[in-house]
């Protein structure tokens, strides 16, 4: 028995990559109040060894580090109202059935995808709709030519 | 950067977290040209005086959203874009093709707007590599002005160095970069057997550089500029050459590219 989860990773300090992509978005004319970025790691992983999988993400030292990160299992795994999943083609992370991130084992991964989720909020505070969530990627958070835009339509 | 900007000037365009526009610059006096560094905050109208322009490697932005894609965005990128419309010689190397791919420049199809492929993280590690390679040219070489100076089928050494290297795009996207005879490098061995096992990436039709329909625009993702002097290769002219100080230190390899860039430069000056 296998069962999806999906973790994310978000900076607890001022987020630089965000900080550029929303400056960059409102250079194009897509103003935002706020642009939050997050590591997305969908598994899927085998019930009996679910309860291992948050311990060994904490202790993989480049993906968590506790003094500037938040890591949580997210309570779907699809992306909410106003948020962009981008996901990339040969992204699937497998070596000979043995799954790792950042050459760490993953016990009783069977499947591991990375994406990049973005959260956009819009002027006002509400999230963005699903308009400018679809403008803001095609113009530059996702490059359709190799990556897959995924959010609320 | 200089304060004359002259007609065989050419602009190496450096962005915040470029890296090889000293190599850059170098190659192209090597070959005659005059070369300055022009940073992002240049004014506008200086940079469009430049009679070519070149994006060096590097980490612009560093990487931000994706290789290249904040600065498909910046500023200076207009004048790029203006001079590639009129037909001045453009090339990306590395990061600077990655930047052209994300602004659509290359391969630039006729209609189409923003990217039209990209490069994505190298396949099947999706690590960063730093190899030596060999990139041969597979189209005329009068097809990219940039490459008119080259002998048919020439192959180039030069050094990969890139995480996002490998050359991706949807199915009719390949078919048509193939037809139109965009695919100007692939990558080879020392005599020019192109092979799956000399692609250092993944990257799709083991491409190692495009050029756009009109032909003055070449994104390329090995560094020419990196194995451009003696001292630089790879092969046996290193050792034959060591103990001799002017030998060491002469231009050869990858300076073709250059010596080529540098014809395109004149020609359209």
């Amino acid at each position: 028995m296998v069962v999806t989860r999906c973790v994310e990773t978000t900076l607890a300090i001022p987020d630089n990559e965000a900080a550029t992509a929303r400056a960059t978005l409102t250079r194009l004319g897509i103003p935002l109040e706020a642009l939050e970025r997050a590591d997305l790691y969908k598994i899927e992983v085998e019930c009996k060894r679910e309860s291992e999988l948050l311990a060994a993400l904490r202790g993989i030292e480049t993906i968590f580090n506790p003094n500037k990160h938040r890591l949580a299992v997210r309570k779907t795994d699809r992306p909410d109202q106003g948020e962009l999943w981008v996901e990339e083609t040969a992204a699937l992370e497998s070596d000979g059935g043995t799954i790792s991130v950042a050459g760490r084992a993953l016990p009783g991964v069977r499947r591991l995808q990375r994406l990049v989720s973005w959260k956009l909020t819009a002027p006002g505070g509400d999230p963005a709709s699903a308009a400018t969530v679809a403008r803001a990627a095609s113009a530059l958070l996702c490059n359709a030519a190799f990556q897959r835009a995924v959010f609320v339509r | 950067m200089s304060a004359r900007v002259g007609s065989a000037n050419v602009g190496v365009i450096v962005f915040p977290g470029t890296n090889s526009e000293e190599e850059t610059v170098r190659a192209c006096r090597a070959v005659g040209l005059e070369a300055d560094a022009v940073h992002w905050n240049a004014p506008l109208d200086v940079v469009r005086e430049y009679s070519a322009y070149i994006l060096p490697g590097g980490f612009a932005y560093e990487d931000r959203v994706r290789a290249g894609a904040i600065a498909a965005h910046d500023r200076l990128m207009t004048a790029v874009r203006e001079g590639a419309a009129a037909g001045k010689p453009v090339l990306g190397i590395c990061n600077g093709a990655q930047v052209l791919l994300e602004t659509g420049l290359v391969p630039g199809f006729a209609g189409a707007s923003g990217p039209q492929a990209g490069f994505a993280r190298n396949a099947p590690s999706g690590k960063f590599r730093s190899t030596h390679v060999y990139v041969k040219l597979t189209i005329p070489p009068e097809r990219c002005t940039i490459t008119a100076a080259l002998k048919p089928n020439a192959v180039i050494p030069a050094w990969a160095s890139h995480g996002e290297g490998r050359l991706a795009g949807g199915a009719a996207t390949l078919a048509r970069i193939a037809a139109g005879d965009h695919l100007a490098f692939v990558y080879s061995d020392a005599r020019g057997n192109a092979s799956e096992a000399v692609v250092p990436n993944g990257s799709a039709l083991g491409a190692a550089g495009l050029v756009n329909a009109a032909g003055n625009v070449l994104a390329l993702m090995p560094h020419p500029e990196r194995d451009a002097w003696t001292f630089n290769h790879h092969d046996a002219s290193r050792e034959a050459a060591r103990g001799d100080a002017a030998a060491m230190l002469k231009p050869s390899g990858g300076i073709a590219l250059f010596e080529s860039f540098a014809q395109a430069v004149r020609q359209w000056s």
